[in-house]
C-alpha cells in the first residue's frame, strides 16, 4: 500500500515538473505566504517581551509545530481536503469499485507539492527556535519533540477526515470546514494557555490542540515536571477514533446519484 | 459607460444570492476577531509597562473593523473566471468586445466586493458594539472622523479592486497564474496592515509601509476612525489615496491595451 502511494506521488512530481517556471514561481510565492504566518509573532515580539510568560522562541516553536503538521497533510493528503470535489464529479464512485480502501485512495488521489515549501519553512523556524531556547537535552526530550510533531500531523489528519465525512451530509464543502481547520490552526499557533477559559476548554476537550503543543510544551521547556505532561500528546490518537468512525459511517450511507 | 454600469448591477444582484456563504463568512470573521482580540489581550496584559504603539480601544476597534470589512479589503482574492479565460481561450472573445478588458473586470470586482461586504459587515459591527467595552468596537471619535472613515473606505474599495485586476492581468503572461496573483496579494496584505497593524512594525519596515500605496486599503480607514490618524492628517491622506487610485487605473488600462496587442490565441 505504501509502495502504491509512492507511485502516485512520483506521478504527481512528474506532472509538477512539466511546468517548471510555474512551479518555481508558485513555490516562491508560497514561501512568502508562509512568512506572513510567522510575521505577526516576530513583529509583536519586537514590541513586547513575553505573552503570558512565554518568550518569543517558545511561541515560535509552538507555532512551527502546528504549521508542520498542517503542511504535511496539505502536501501529501490534499485529496481529503478537496473531498467535496471528488463527490461532485463522481470520482468517488470509481474509487468504490477498486480493490483498495477508499480512504487510502482519497489520500493518494492528489498531492500538492508546492506546499512542501511550508514544511521546509516550519522545519527552519523550529530549528531557529530550538537553537535559541537553551534546552537541557535528554533522550526523553527528543522523544517528546517527535511525539508533538506526530501529534500535530495526526490532529490535522483527523480534522480533515472529519470534515470529509461532513461532506457526505452537505455535498458542498462549506466554509465551516475552513473555520475548523484554518481557524483552529490560527489559534493553536499560540500556547493555548494564553486564552480565556472558554476557548481553552474547546481546544482541550473538543478539538485537543492543547495536547499537541501546549501541555507537552510546558514539559519540554521545563515549566512542568509532571510525567503526565510528557505523555499528553498520545491523547490525540483518541481524537482520531471518532473521526475515522464518522468517515466509515458516512461512506456506508453514501448514495451515488450516478449518471 | 452604460455597459459597465450594467456589469456592475448584474454582479451585485448575482452575489446577493449567496446568503448561506455570507453566514459562514460572518462566523469565520467573528471567530478570527475573537482570537485576535484574545492574543492581543494576552500581550497587553503581560506587558503593562511597555509603551504600546496603539492604545487598547484603538486596537480593538482596528481588529473588529478589519473583520467587518474583510471582504472589501482582502487583496488576495482570486477571480477564477478571469483567469480561466486564458486557459480556455475565451480571452479572445473578451478582446473583441467593444468594452475595455480592464474596466469591465474593474467594475465587476467592485460590485462583487461591495455585495460581499454589504451582506457581512452589519452583523460583525453589531456584535462588535454589543461586546463589553474592553473587547469591543468603540464609537467613532467624532462625526468628522466618521465622514473621513467612510470616504477612506470608498477609496480603499476603488484602490484594492484596481490593484487586484492589475495582478490578474499581469498573470496573463503565464499559464498557471496562481503564484503571481498570490504574490501580489501577500505583498499588499502585509503592507496594508492586514497581518499586523502598521504601528507595530519595526522602524525600517514602517517607513517603507507608509510610503507604499497599500496603507490606504486598511491602515488609513481603520485608524482615522479612532482618531489615531487625526482629521487634518486624514484629509491629506485622502488626497494621496485619490492620486494612487488614478495611477492604478492608468496602469491597468495601459496593461490591458498592451495585452490586446500582444495576445497570441492558440487556434482551436
Amino acid at each position: 500500500m505504501v509502495r502504491l502511494y509512492f507511485k502516485h506521488l512520483l506521478q504527481d512530481i512528474k506532472v509538477a515538473l512539466e511546468y517548471k517556471s510555474s512551479f518555481i514561481f508558485n513555490f516562491v510565492s508560497s514561501l512568502i505566504v508562509t512568512f506572513t504566518y510567522y510575521f505577526m509573532i516576530i513583529a509583536l515580539f519586537d514590541k513586547f517581551s513575553n505573552i503570558a510568560g512565554f518568550t518569543k522562541y517558545e511561541v515560535l516553536l509552538c507555532c512551527a509545530i502546528i504549521h508542520f503538521g498542517f503542511a504535511i497533510n496539505e502536501t501529501f493528503f490534499r485529496g481529503i481536503d478537496k473531498f467535496d470535489e471528488l463527490i461532485i464529479d463522481g470520482a468517488l464512485d470509481r474509487m468504490l469499485l477498486r480493490p483498495q480502501g477508499v480512504l487510502f485512495q482519497v489520500l493518494a488521489s492528489r498531492t500538492d507539492l508546492i506546499k512542501i515549501s511550508r514544511v521546509l519553512y516550519a522545519i527552519a523556524i523550529m530549528a531557529i527556535a530550538l537553537v535559541n531556547l537553551n534546552i537541557e537535552w535528554s533522550f526523553q526530550k527528543v522523544i517528546l519533540l517527535l511525539m508533538m510533531i506526530i501529534a500535530s500531523i495526526i490532529i490535522f489528519f483527523g480534522l480533515f477526515v472529519l470534515m470529509a465525512s461532513y461532506c457526505f451530509v452537505t455535498i458542498q464543502g462549506l466554509e465551516v470546514k475552513n473555520l475548523m481547520t484554518d481557524g483552529g490552526k490560527f489559534a493553536a499557533q499560540y500556547p493555548i494557555g494564553i486564552f480565556k477559559k472558554g476557548l481553552k476548554f474547546v481546544f482541550t476537550f473538543i478539538i485537543p490542540f492543547a495536547f499537541v503543543n501546549y501541555y507537552p510544551l510546558l514539559y519540554f521547556i521545563g515549566k512542568e515536571n509532571n510525567i503526565l505532561y510528557f505523555f499528553s500528546p498520545l491523547l490525540v490518537f483518541i481524537f482520531l477514533i471518532p473521526c475515522l468512525l464518522s468517515f466509515k459511517w458516512g461512506l456506508k450511507r453514501y448514495n451515488s446519484i450516478g449518471s | 459607460m452604460k455597459a459597465y454600469f450594467n456589469y456592475f448591477k448584474l454582479m451585485l444582484i448575482t452575489h446577493f444570492q449567496y446568503r448561506s456563504a455570507a453566514i459562514a463568512g460572518i462566523f469565520t470573521q467573528v471567530f478570527f476577531g475573537f482570537v485576535y482580540i484574545l492574543v492581543y489581550t494576552a500581550f497587553y496584559e503581560s506587558n503593562t509597562a511597555v509603551n504600546t504603539p496603539l492604545d487598547w480601544a484603538g486596537l480593538a476597534t482596528y481588529i473588529w473593523l478589519g473583520q467587518a470589512f474583510f471582504s472589501l479589503i482582502y487583496p488576495m482574492y482570486i477571480d477564477h473566471e478571469l483567469l480561466n479565460t486564458i486557459k480556455n481561450g475565451n480571452v479572445a472573445y473578451e478582446l473583441i468586445r467593444p468594452q475595455n478588458l480592464f474596466f469591465k473586470y474593474y467594475f465587476k470586482t467592485i460590485a462583487k466586493k461591495l455585495s460581499h461586504v454589504l451582506l457581512r459587515f452589519p452583523a460583525v459591527i453589531m456584535l462588535g458594539f454589543a461586546l463589553p467595552a474592553s473587547y469591543g468596537l468603540s464609537l467613532p471619535h467624532s462625526l468628522l472622523n466618521f465622514v473621513i472613515f467612510v470616504a477612506a473606505l470608498i477609496s480603499s474599495l476603488l484602490l484594492c479592486s484596481a490593484y487586484s485586476i492589475i495582478a490578474h492581468l499581469i498573470a496573463f503572461y503565464s499559464i498557471d497564474a496562481r503564484g503571481i496573483t498570490t504574490f501580489f496579494g501577500v505583498v499588499a496584505d502585509i503592507f496594508m496592515g492586514g497581518v499586523v497593524p502598521l504601528p507595530f512594525f519595526p522602524k525600517v519596515l514602517k517607513t517603507i509601509a507608509y510610503a507604499l500605496p497599500f496603507r490606504y486599503i486598511a491602515d488609513f480607514p481603520f485608524r482615522v476612525y479612532s482618531n489615531d490618524i487625526t482629521i487634518l492628517e486624514g484629509l491629506k491622506l485622502l488626497g494621496y489615496s485619490s492620486i494612487w487610485i488614478i495611477i492604478f487605473i492608468l496602469i491597468g488600462y495601459i496593461i490591458s491595451k498592451t495585452i490586446a496587442k500582444k495576445v497570441v490565441v492558440l487556434g482551436g
